[in-house]
C-alpha cells in the first residue's frame, strides 16, 4: 500500500524537480531587473562592487551557517560569536599583533566544539542550545568590551595588510571570500567528513546503522560554523579598524535566509556550497538594492523574515518528518 | 464455551472481502462472520492477511472488493471513528493510549462531554466513572496513574474498558472488539486473567482474537478462522478441531517450483565466520548459540513474539545484549555499536530500506559508496574517477537499473532500491549479511534477481544470517534453520538441498 | 523538575520498597509536580540572603522581585503553552514590538491626537492574536516546524514595528492602566497579583476542560491523538492564537509600566521567558508541565537576576548565567527517549 503512493508520487514529481538553484538565479535576475528599473545606479560598477563585497562577508558566516543546517540542526549563535571575536580580535592586536588572528580563529572552532558538544553530548537540540551560547557568547561580547573599540593607529598595519590591501584592483576581503568558499567546497565535496554530513543530514537513522561516526561529524559542522563567524568578526573588525558589540547581531538572520533563499533545505542533506553562494549575493543584493532604490531600511528585515519563511516552505522535505512540530 | 451449533445472528459480516496492493493480492475474497457472544480466534502465519482483514474491520483501509454488513444492513467504514460509532474498535499490539495522560483522561479522551457542565469537566464523577469501568473488568489501579506507568496488561484492560465504553456511548448493545495478539506481551498469570474477563465479555460483545498460539486459541475460543495467502482457508468449531490439523492448514501444501535457484546452492565450507555464544536480551530472548559458516546461508524462523528480529539487532550492533557475545572472524566484537559490526565486516539490510537503508535524496553512486569512501581517495580526498568507477561496477554486478549512476534513489523502484543497499555492503567486502525480510515490497522480477544475488554472494563465501517473509522463502533459501520460539531457540533443522523440510513440518515448533 | 519515568515507573518501584509516606509525597508530587522547583527556589533564597547579607529579604526587595517577576512570568504562561504542544514559539519578541508600537500611537500620546483609552486591551491582544493565528497556520499549513516559523515571524514583526514607529520613543500619557498595575494591595504589587490570577485561570483550563486534555494529548504523542480524535490542526492554531493574545496582552501591561512605547521593547523578552519556562520544569519535549511551572519558572529566574545585581555581578555576565541556566534546565527537563536522534 505504502509502495503504491510512493510509486505514483515518485512518478509525478519526477516530472517537476528542479533544482532549487535555478529558482534562486531566476530570482537574482528578476529582482536585479527590478532593482535597476528603480535606479539605474544599482548595476553601476561601484555598486556591483559593494555588493560583491558583502556578498563575500556573508559568504563566510552563510557557509558555516549551511554546514550546521545540513546536517541537520541550525547555528543561531553565530550572531554572539561574530559580536564577540569582533572586540576580542581588536583587544588583542595589542598584546599579540599578528598572532591575533590564528588566535581567534581557534577560538571560533572551538565555541563551535562547544555547541557540537551540547549536541552531541548532552542532547540538547541546536536551535535552543546555540539560542543559549548565543546569548553567553553576547554578553561575553559586551563583558569583554562594553562599548565599541577602536584599534589605535599604530596597529593599522596589523589589519592592513591583510584584509584591507588590494591587489589587482580587487580588494583582499573578496581573496579571503574566495579562499574560504574553496576551503568549504573541498572539504564537502571531497573529504569522507564531508560526505557524511550530507549523509547524516539525509538519514541519520542509516547513518548511524552504517557506522558513521555521528558525534565526530556534527562536532565538525559545528566547528566549521565557528570557524565561518570568527571569520567575518575579524574581517569586519579590520575594515572598521574596531570592534563593535553589536556588529554580529544581523548575521543570525541573514546567514540563515542566504542558507535557506539559496536552496538548502532546513531538513537536511541537500544543498551546498554553489546553492549558497547564490543565496549570499541574492541577499547582499537584495540588501543593496533596497537601500539604492529606497525601500524604507525598516521594512527590510520584514521581508527578509518572509523571504525565510518561503524559502524554508519551499524547501523543507516534508516526507521526512510526517510529524512536524 | 458456547455451543456453536446454534444459529446465531452474525453481528458483523465480512463477505468476499479483496483488497490488493501493488504486486500482491493481500486478501481474496475473504468470508468472515461473527456472531453474537462468541470469541473468535484468527490464526495464520505472518503476511496471511490477518492484519489487513482487521485494518479493514476498523476502518482504517478500505477494501477493494466485498461488502461488510452490520446486523443485516451494509454499512461503510470510512475511518476508524465510523468503526467506533459501530461499536466495532480495536485493540493494536503497540497499544494506542497517550502516555503522559492518565487512565480517566485516555479512557475518555474526546468524548467528555458527558462529565462537561458549563465548559469544566467534572473530575470527580469523570473518576467514579472510570473506576466503575474498571472495576467492571476486575481492574482496580489509581485511576490518575499516567498511561506510562502502569503495566502493559493493566494498558491493555484500560484500552478494552474504552471501547467498550464508546459502544455504549454510541447505542452499540453488542460491540465488536478485536484483539491483536494480545497475549504475546503478558506473562502467564496475566493471561489467564485476560481470558477470564474475556469469558465475561462474551455475554455483551462478540471478541476476535489473533494470535499465533494456537493452543491458547483452541482452548478458549469458540470458534477458529484459518487464513492463508488471503484467502480462507477454513473455520470449525474450536471443540472440533485439533492443534495439528490447524497447523497444518496455516501453511498449506508445499511449493515445486523451484523459485529459490536451489540448484545454485552450494555445499558451504567448514570455516567459521559468525559464532554467537550465549547470547540474551531480556525480555526479548534467552541466551542461545549458534553459528554460520563461509557461505552459508542460515535462516531464523519465528512468529511475532520469538524474538528472532532482536538478535540479528543484537549482532548487528544496534542493541545491546545483556550476556553473552558475538564472534566474528573469532575476534569478539563490542556490543551496542553498529561501526564496530561494520568495521568487523557484518552488514545489515534493514527491513525498512526507506527509512533505514538508503539516503533517499542522494544519488546511487552516494549511497553505493558510502561505506568505502577512504577506498575511493586519491592523494588524501575523495576521487571523482574512482568514486564513478567504484559504482559503475556495482550497478552492473547487482543489476541495479537505474537512468544513471547520479539519479536519487527515491526514483528508483523498490527492487532496485533494495539492490543499491546491497551493493552498498558488498562494496565493503561484507564478511556476514543480515538479511532483514529482503523481498519485502519488491516485485516478482526483482524478487528472483534478488534470490540469485543471495545464491552468488553464498558462492563467494560470505556467510548470510536471513529473515525472510514466508516460510517457503525460508525454507528455500537457507542451508540451516533455527527456529525460534518464545524467547528460546528451540531447534536446528538442515535445509539441504536434497532433502528440504516443508513447512508443515516446521509449524508445529514455533506457534 | 518534573521526571515522569515511562516504563513501569521508577515511583511505582519506590512506591513498593516504601508504601506509606513516599505515597503521600509521591501523590502530591504528582499532582503539583513543582517540588523540585519550589526547593531550587529556597535555595536560590538561601544563597543570597547569605551573600548579600540579609538585604535580599527585605520587604522591599521581595517587592522588586514580585513585581519584576510579573511580565516575564504572563509571557512565560503564553509561551509554554506551544512548547506543551511540543513546538517552540520564538516569536515573543517581534510580537511585543509590535504590540508596543500600537500601545504607543493609539493610547493618547505626544505624537499624534489617537485616544483609545482602555479599547487599547482588546486591541494589544487582537495584535498579538492576530500574529499568533499566523504562526499557527505556518506550522499547521505550510507544515514549517514551529521554531524557525516563529522565528521568521519575530523578525517579520520586529521589521514591521520599526517601520511603523521609526525608532522614535513615544511617551503615553494615559496613565489609568499604569495606576492599575503600579499600586500595591497589602504590601504586594498589583501586577504580580494579577500575574497569579492569570495563572491560576490558565491551570484551571489546563485541568479542567476538553482543551486542555487535547493540549496534553497532542504533547504527549500526536499520531496518537490524532488517531483517538483529537483536532490537532484545531487546538494548535488555537494554541498559538491563546499565546500571541497574552503576550499582547503582557506587551501592554510592560508598556504602560514603563510609560515609554518603543519599537525596541521586545529585545530581550525571548531569553527570560524560554529560561522561564525550561527552569519551572516544562519539557521541551511536550506533554509536561503547565501555567504553574512557567510561572514559577519566571520566579526562580527573576530571583536569579535580582540576587545577581544585589551582589554586584557584572550586568553583563548576567546574560550569560542565564543562558548556563537556560541550558541546562533544559537538559535536566528532556525526555530523552522521544527524541530519539535530536536535531
Amino acid at each position: 500500500m505504502a509502495e503504491a503512493k510512493q510509486e505514483t508520487k515518485r512518478r509525478m514529481t519526477r516530472k517537476l524537480r528542479i533544482p532549487p538553484v535555478y529558482v534562486t538565479v531566476a530570482l537574482l535576475v528578476v529582482v536585479g531587473l527590478a532593482f535597476y528599473l528603480g535606479n539605474p545606479n544599482f548595476l553601476s560598477f561601484y555598486n556591483l562592487n559593494t555588493i560583491i563585497s558583502f556578498s563575500a562577508i556573508l559568504l563566510m558566516v552563510a557557509l558555516g551557517q549551511m554546514c550546521t543546517i545540513l546536517v541537520g540542526g541550525i547555528d543561531l549563535s553565530v550572531g554572539g560569536l561574530v559580536s564577540f571575536i569582533s572586540v576580542a580580535f581588536i583587544l588583542l592586536i595589542k598584546p599579540i599583533g599578528y598572532i591575533a588572528y590564528p588566535v581567534c580563529i581557534l577560538a571560533g572552532m572551538f565555541a563551535g566544539y562547544i555547541n557540537g558538544l551540547i549536541l552531541t553530548r548532552i542532547k540538547i537540540p541546536s536551535f535552543i542550545a546555540t539560542l543559549g551560547t548565543g546569548g553567553i557568547l553576547t554578553s561575553l561580547a559586551y563583558l569583554v568590551s562594553p562599548r565599541p573599540v577602536n584599534l589605535s593607529p599604530d596597529n593599522y598595519h596589523v589589519v592592513d595588510t591583510v584584509v584591507n590591501g588590494s591587489l589587482l584592483k580587487v580588494s583582499n576581503v573578496l581573496y579571503i571570500g574566495l579562499a574560504v568558499l574553496i576551503l568549504y567546497f573541498v572539504i564537502l565535496r571531497f573529504t569522507s567528513t564531508g560526505r557524511n554530513i550530507f549523509y547524516i543530514g539525509s538519514n541519520i537513522k542509516m547513518s548511524w546503522m552504517s557506522g558513521i561516526n555521528i558525534m565526530k561529524t556534527r562536532n565538525i559542522a559545528f566547528m566549521l560554523s565557528g570557524l565561518g563567524a570568527a571569520l567575518v568578526g575579524i574581517t569586519m573588525s579590520s575594515i572598521r579598524y574596531g570592534g563593535d558589540p553589536v556588529v554580529g547581531t544581523a548575521y543570525v538572520l541573514n546567514s540563515i535566509a542566504a542558507v535557506v533563499v539559496g536552496g538548502t533545505a532546513l531538513t537536511g542533506g541537500t544543498g551546498g556550497v554553489i546553492n549558497t553562494i547564490f543565496g549570499s549575493v541574492f541577499m547582499s543584493m537584495l540588501d543593496n538594492g533596497m537601500n539604492v532604490v529606497g525601500i524604507d531600511q525598516y521594512l527590510q528585515q520584514a521581508i527578509l523574515g518572509v523571504m525565510v519563511i518561503i524559502g524554508v516552505t519551499l524547501t523543507f522535505d516534508r516526507t521526512k518528518t510526517p510529524i512536524v512540530k | 464455551m458456547n455451543d456453536t451449533s446454534n444459529a446465531q445472528e452474525a453481528v458483523l459480516e465480512l463477505g468476499q472481502i479483496t483488497k490488493e496492493f501493488p504486486g500482491v493480492v493481500a486478501l481474496d475474497r475473504v468470508d468472515l462472520a461473527i456472531r453474537r457472544n462468541e470469541l473468535v480466534g484468527l490464526v495464520g502465519e505472518n503476511g496471511a492477511g490477518k492484519s489487513v482483514l482487521m485494518k479493514i474491520m476498523i476502518g482504517l483501509i478500505q477494501p477493494d472488493g466485498g461488502t461488510i454488513k452490520l446486523h443485516g444492513a451494509p454499512i461503510t467504514l470510512k475511518n476508524p471513528s465510523d468503526a467506533i460509532r459501530n461499536g466495532i474498535g480495536m485493540v493494536f499490539q503497540e497499544g494506542s493510549l497517550v502516555p503522559n495522560l492518565s487512565v480517566t483522561e485516555n479512557l475518555f479522551l474526546c468524548h467528555e462531554a458527558d462529565f462537561r457542565k458549563l465548559g469544566i469537566l467534572s473530575l470527580r464523577s469523570m473518576r467514579a466513572a472510570a473506576r466503575e469501568l474498571l472495576t467492571q473488568l476486575k481492574l482496580h489501579i489509581d485511576v490518575d496513574l499516567p498511561v506510562a506507568e502502569i503495566t502493559t496488561a493493566e494498558r491493555q484492560m484500560v484500552e478494552i474498558a474504552r471501547l467498550l465504553w464508546l459502544s455504549k456511548l454510541y447505542g452499540q448493545e453488542n460491540p465488536v472488539l478485536i484483539l491483536d495478539e494480545p497475549t504475546t506481551v503478558l506473562a502467564d498469570s496475566e493471561r489467564e486473567t485476560l481470558f477470564e474477563i474475556l469469558h465475561e465479555l462474551k455475554d455483551r460483545a462478540s471478541i476476535v482474537f489473533i494470535s499465533h498460539r494456537i493452543q491458547e486459541v483452541l482452548e478458549n475460543c469458540d470458534r477458529i478462522v484459518v487464513l492463508k495467502d488471503g484467502k480462507n482457508v477454513t473455520e470449525m468449531a474450536a471443540s472440533e478441531s485439533r492443534l495439528l490439523k490447524i497447523e497444518q492448514l496455516m501453511v498449506g501444501h508445499s511449493f515445486s517450483v523451484d523459485r529459490f535457484h536451489r540448484d545454485g546452492e552450494w555445499r558451504q565450507a567448514e570455516k567459521e565466520i559468525l559464532r554467537v555464544e550465549n547470547l540474551g536480551k531480556a525480555e526479548h530472548f534467552q541466551p542461545l548459540d549458534f553459528t554460520v559458516r563461509e557461505g552459508e546461508i542460515v535462516s531464523l524462523i519465528g512468529l511475532v513474539g520469538s524474538g528472532k528480529e532482536a538478535v540479528c539487532r543484537c549482532i548487528a550492533g544496534l542493541e545491546k545484549a545483556d550476556t553473552g557475545g558475538t564472534f566474528l572472524d573469532g575476534r569478539k566484537l563490542p556490543g551496542g555499536s553498529p561501526s564496530a559490526a561494520v568495521r568487523a565486516g557484518i552488514g545489515h539490510i534493514p527491513i525498512d530500506r526507506r527509512s533505514e537503508g538508503l539516503a533517499l535524496m542522494m544519488s546511487v553512486a552516494e549511497n553505493v559508496n558510502l561505506l568505502v569512501l577512504n577506498r575511493l581517495k586519491a592523494a588524501g580526498f575523495l576521487s571523482p574517477a574512482r568514486e564513478k568507477k567504484n559504482a559503475h561496477h556495482w550497478v552492473a554486478e547487482c543489476q541495479i537499473k537505474t537512468p544513471s549512476i547520479g539519479t536519487l534513489c527515491a526514483n528508483l523502484s523498490g527492487g532496485n532500491q533494495q539492490k543499491t543497499v546491497i551493493s552498498k555492503w558488498l562494496s565493503s567486502r561484507v564478511r556476514l549479511l543480515i538479511l532483514d525480510h529482503p523481498t519485502r515490497g519488491v516485485d516478482v522480477g526483482a524478487k528472483d534477481e534478488i534470490y540469485k544475488l543471495i545464491r552468488k554472494l553464498a558462492r563467494e563465501g560470505i556467510g548470510m544470517l536471513i529473515m525472510c517473509d514466508t516460510l517457503e522463502e525460508d525454507i528455500g533459501l537457507a542451508n540451516r534453520l533455527l527456529v525460534m520460539k518464545d524467547g528460546r531457540l528451540v531447534k536446528e533443522i538442515a535445509s539441504s538441498p536434497e532433502q528440504k523440510p516443508t513447512p508443515q513440518d516446521i509449524i508445529g515448533l514455533i506457534v | 523538575m518534573t521526571e515522569v519515568s515511562s516504563k513501569g515507573g521508577r515511583l511505582t518501584a519506590l512506591r513498593k520498597r516504601f508504601p506509606a509516606p513516599l505515597a503521600a509525597v509521591g501523590v502530591w508530587l504528582r499532582r503539583t509536580g513543582t517540588v523540585a522547583q519550589i526547593l531550587s527556589l529556597v535555595i536560590l533564597v538561601a544563597v543570597f540572603a547569605i551573600g548579600t547579607k540579609g538585604k535580599y529579604l527585605s520587604w522591599a526587595n521581595i517587592q522588586t522581585i514580585l513585581s519584576l517577576a510579573a511580565i516575564p512570568a504572563i509571557l512565560a504562561i503564553g509561551l509554554h503553552l506551544t512548547v506543551v504542544l511540543g513546538g517552540i514559539d520564538l516569536s515573543v519578541q517581534g510580537v511585543a514590538s509590535l504590540c508596543a508600537v500600537f500601545v504607543g500611537l493609539l493610547m493618547r500620546n505626544q505624537f499624534n491626537a489617537n485616544d483609545v483609552g482602555l479599547w487599547i486591551i482588546p486591541i494589544s491582544m487582537g495584535v498579538g492574536g492576530v500574529a499568533g493565528v499566523i504562526s499557527g497556520l505556518l506550522n499547521t499549513g505550510l507544515r514549517i516546524p514551529s521554531f524557525i516559523a516563529t522565528l521568521g515571524m519575530s523578525w517579520v514583526l520586529y521589521g514591521m514595528a520599526v517601520y511603523i514607529n521609526r525608532a522614535v520613543n513615544v511617551i503615553i500619557l494615559d496613565e489609568r492602566i499604569f495606576n492599575a498595575i503600579n499600586g500595591m494591595v497589602f504590601g504586594v504589587p498589583q501586577i504580580a497579583i494579577f500575574a497569579v490570577v492569570l495563572t491560576i485561570i490558565m491551570q484551571f483550563v489546563q485541568n479542567r476542560t476538553q482543551f486542555g486534555r487535547y493540549l496534553y494529548a497532542i504533547g504527549g504523542d500526536e499520531a496518537l491523538a490524532q488517531q483517538g480524535g483529537v483536532k490537532v490542526v484545531k487546538i494548535k492554531i488555537a494554541v498559538f492564537t491563546i499565546a500571541g493574545i497574552i503576550y499582547g496582552l503582557g506587551s501592554l501591561l510592560l508598556a504602560c509600566r514603563l510609560g515609554v512605547a518603543t519599537s525596541r521593547m521586545g529585545n530581550g523578552l525571548l531569553f527570560p521567558a524560554i529560561t522561564a519556562v525550561a527552569v519551572g520544569g516544562v519539557a521541551l519535549t511536550g506533554g509536561l508541565g503547565g501555567a504553574k511551572n512557567a510561572a514559577l519558572g519566571a520566579l526562580i529566574v527573576t530571583a536569579l537576576n535580582d540576587g545577581l545585581v544585589l551582589m554586584q555581578v557584572n550586568p553583563y555576565a548576567q546574560q550569560a548565567v542565564n543562558g548556563i541556566v537556560l541550558i541546562g534546565a533544559v537538559a535536566l527537563t528532556l525526555d530523552r527517549k522521544k527524541l530519539g536522534f535530536i536535531k
